[in-house]
């Protein structure tokens, strides 16, 4: 108790704790319900609307694809020119960014997921136009919207740290009215105070952990026993009493199980027809030739543009190759590691009930420490632990990249592994497979599904946090900042450092297209070799 | 003495803090070449009977015995055929068939013998190689049958095995099955077989067992005894006389624990 008052007392900033949760909490909530609108609408309109469908898609796939950290300093550069309320609204349109997609997505999936014949049945007893919407799409939305408002919602808080401490062409950039993420920043970056910054982690994960038990946890059984029951069912036992964050990214059409991210995924990689990807490919150039044509006003010469390549950090393209390989070497690394431990924990999980007890709580802790918060202080603990700054960022970088990776892969491994059909455990029973032959023969096979989905989401995911975890910003002018070769550091120094618009568009069409020919040339194809798993019930 | 004896089975499922009451004090006989069939409403019990009598599922009190020993656990001697089929999807028809008895510790060349054999008997030789995503509802069901028999039981198992197939298909391994049953070289001697359709089990079986709905209770046996084969016989008085005996039990089943709800 003494330790928690010597902490808190001496900083001017802990008194405004409140006030700031408040402003958190105010600022997320305001995002979400923009989000909800903007997902409601523009995914009604994609998914009932062919034209609208060619042109949204993709684009919005191509906008999510990329990674959201790495477009921060380009949306909002602007708008700070606006001041104060200018700095309010930057932070808001950067949690936006990192918001909008789940909604949009689950509820394109939902629409498109509407059983054939409740469709015609509805068309056979003339129900047109807002009738229409209001008896069959909406229904069949809730559960979608409502479980892509809370993945929005922890998006929201994982973002929130990086949205409420901007760093700007060198200076960081906070919102007046200040905010949970902005008070953890300054603690760790500024007073560099581990006591601190600890006591606030726990803090914001309480903040976090409760309202998913208490909000979110009604909600969503409110959703689920909607008018669509016998359609539309969400999965709300999920993994574990508390798992119900992401345990409800299940949602089951019918008998037929399918994890929300699994139906992006799937909708992602199958429902795209020809037209449709030749749009996208051509939207995605002219994103990008139209980006350049914007910023040409500021470099209105090839020269200039040229010149943009020999500012700093331009030099370091050399390199480039290299620093790919070291941030890809990073991500595998935390890649196999996550995988590794998901497996074991998810297949024992499923296996062993008194286990399952243990796990489960554990899951839900941990899903809900923001990870982006933990960075700080996590830096900070390993620093002082090594005391070589390099390494100690070094391995702080692949913590949290585990941290961050595995929960994706544990809640797919697990899901899978308990949802295995009861037929398959009964055939295994009844030919007597045990042991390890029940797990090579049984197990692995039914969970190879989820194994890729969660794969797919755990890098998209990495990514983001790559970008974030490369590089430690520096709050003295004359400390150069902190950071780990790598293609992430490479574009937080452009974006951050330098303000070097040339080159951050680069780095970042780079990082888009190593993410797309991932999906293109692996997971797509992982996918499909596994579809075939899928057991029809 | 008989192959297979059930004697006063009673079980309850506990869901969700509330006992359901599945089945009450069951007991009957399979002997030997005998071919059964349980006949009851959907939900009455029997499919959790069959289970039991599988070694998958517990009893709460009563006794199952083969052979004159109790069925404790799963054995090779009673094996099993599925309603949805229960194939792994990530394996072949062949490692599908070969896999239990890899289980049984049979040597590898045997086994695909063995495999290879019990395929080409269910008529799916030109599909060893082929995944079951890529089969018909049938040809699964074939897989089905020959990955039980291939272990070679005494007793053969049948969940509803014909319930998912449409009425062509289902004629076509109606006959196939009793072919192999009534072919005394090969596994099984009897069947015990799980139904709600009452003219598929006058058809194929010895003896129907009717069961009433839940809380299941056995409510009547229907001897049939037309001689074997009985294509012939499909249109002929006596078929549709058994037909009637049994639909009459059912329904006399129901009007039953309509009485007792009343009572209540």
């Amino acid at each position: 108790m003494a330790w928690l008052i010597v902490t808190f007392v001496g900083y001017r900033e802990v008194k405004y704790l409140p006030f700031y949760t408040f402003s958190t909490v105010f600022r997320i909530t305001v995002t979400l319900l923009i989000s909800i609108i903007w997902g409601v609408s523009f995914g009604i309109l994609a998914a009932t609307n062919r034209l609208a469908s060619l042109i949204l898609t993709p684009f919005i796939d191509l906008l999510q694809s990329i990674p959201i950290l790495g477009y921060f300093p380009m949306v909002i550069g602007f708008l700070f020119a606006l001041g104060p309320l200018g700095v309010e609204l930057s932070v808001i349109a950067l949690l936006f960014t990192s918001m909008a997609w789940a909604i949009f997505f689950g509820v394109l999936g939902a629409i498109r997921g509407i059983p054939a014949n409740v469709v015609e049945s509805a068309r056979s007893f003339g129900l047109k136009g807002w009738r229409y919407t209001r008896h069959v799409v909406l229904p069949a939305i809730t559960p979608a919207v409502v479980s892509g408002a809370n993945l929005a919602w922890c998006d929201g808080w994982f973002f929130m740290i990086a949205a409420e401490y901007i760093q700007y062409q060198g200076r960081i950039v906070t919102p007046p009215s200040g905010g949970l993420g902005y008070l953890l920043a300054t603690a760790a970056y500024y007073y560099k105070d581990m006591n601190l910054a600890i006591i606030l982690l726990i803090f914001i994960t309480f903040i976090v952990v409760y309202f998913n038990i208490l909000a979110w946890h009604r909600l969503m059984e409110r959703a689920s026993t909607g008018t669509f029951k016998p359609v539309f069912r969400m999965d709300l036992s999920g993994v574990g009493k508390l798992g119900v964050a992401k345990a409800t990214r299940w949602l089951h059409f019918g008998r037929l199980h399918w994890p929300r991210a699994f139906s992006i995924v799937h909708q992602r990689l199958r429902k795209y027809t020809r037209i449709e990807k030749i749009v996208a490919a051509v939207l995605a150039f002219s994103v990008v030739f139209f980006i350049l044509y914007l910023e040409s006003e500021h470099f209105p010469n090839l020269a200039t543009i040229l010149e943009g390549f020999n500012e700093p950090p331009g030099e370091e393209l050399v390199s480039l190759p290299m620093l790919i390989a070291l941030t890809m070497g990073r991500l595998t690394i935390a890649y196999v590691i996550s995988l590794a431990v998901a497996i074991g924990l998810g297949v024992l999980a499923a296996e062993h009930k008194k286990l399952a007890s243990v796990i489960y709580p554990l899951y839900d802790i941990g899903q809900g420490v923001p990870i982006l918060a933990l960075f700080p202080v996590l830096f900070l603990g390993l620093n002082q632990l090594i005391g070589t700054p390099r390494i100690a960022l070094e391995l702080t970088c692949i913590i949290m990249l585990v941290l961050d990776m595995i929960w994706y892969m544990f809640l797919n491994i697990a899901s899978a592994a308990k949802n295995i059909p009861t037929e398959i455990n009964e055939v295994g029973k009844l030919f007597g497979f045990k042991g390890l032959k029940r797990v090579t023969h049984l197990v692995v096979p039914s969970i190879l599904p989820s194994i890729v989905t969660g794969s797919i989401l755990s890098w998209g995911t990495g990514w983001n946090t790559i970008i974030f975890a490369e590089y430690m910003p520096s709050t003295e002018p004359t400390v150069p900042p902190l950071s780990v070769p790598g293609i992430g550091s490479l574009l937080d120094k452009a974006g951050y450092q330098y303000g070097n618009t040339v080159l951050l568009i680069f780095i970042l069409g780079i990082i888009a297209s190593i993410v797309l020919s991932m999906e293109g040339f692996l997971w797509r194809r992982l996918f499909r070799k596994f579809e075939k798993y899928h057991i029809e019930v | 003495m008989s192959l297979l004896e059930v004697e006063n089975v009673t079980k309850t499922f506990v869901e969700n803090t509330s006992k359901i009451f599945v089945l009450n004090n069951v007991s009957f006989s399979v002997g030997n070449d005998e071919f059964d069939c349980l006949v009851g409403p959907s939900g009455c019990g029997k499919s959790t009977l069959l289970r039991i009598v599988a070694g998958l599922e517990k009893a709460d009190s009563g006794k199952i015995l083969f052979h004159e020993q109790p069925i404790i656990q799963p054995t090779p001697k009673i094996s099993m055929v599925f309603q949805l089929f229960g194939l792994l999807p990530w394996k072949t028809a062949l490692e599908n068939v070969d896999l239990p008895l890899e289980v049984l510790g049979v040597k590898k060349e045997d086994r695909i013998q063995i495999a290879k054999e019990y395929l080409k008997m269910v008529e799916l030789e030109d599909f060893e190689n082929t995944y079951p995503h890529d089969l018909s509802g049938g040809m699964k069901q074939r897989v089905g049958i020959a990955r039980a028999l291939a272990v070679q039981p005494e007793l053969l198992l049948m969940d509803e095995p014909f319930s998912s197939l449409d009425e062509l298909t289902a004629k076509t391994l109606r006959e196939l099955v009793l072919g192999i049953w009534r072919d005394r070289s090969t596994p099984p001697n009897s069947i015990l077989m799980v139904s709600h359709n009452v003219e598929e089990a006058v058809y194929m079986a010895d003896r129907v067992i009717v069961i009433s709905p839940r809380p299941g209770k056995i409510i009547g046996e229907v001897k049939i005894n037309i001689p074997r084969p009985r294509y012939q016989q499909l249109r002929e008085p006596v078929f549709f006389k058994l037909v009637d005996e049994v639909v009459e039990i059912l329904e006399k089943g129901k009007t039953m624990t309509h009485d007792k709800s009343l009572h209540r």
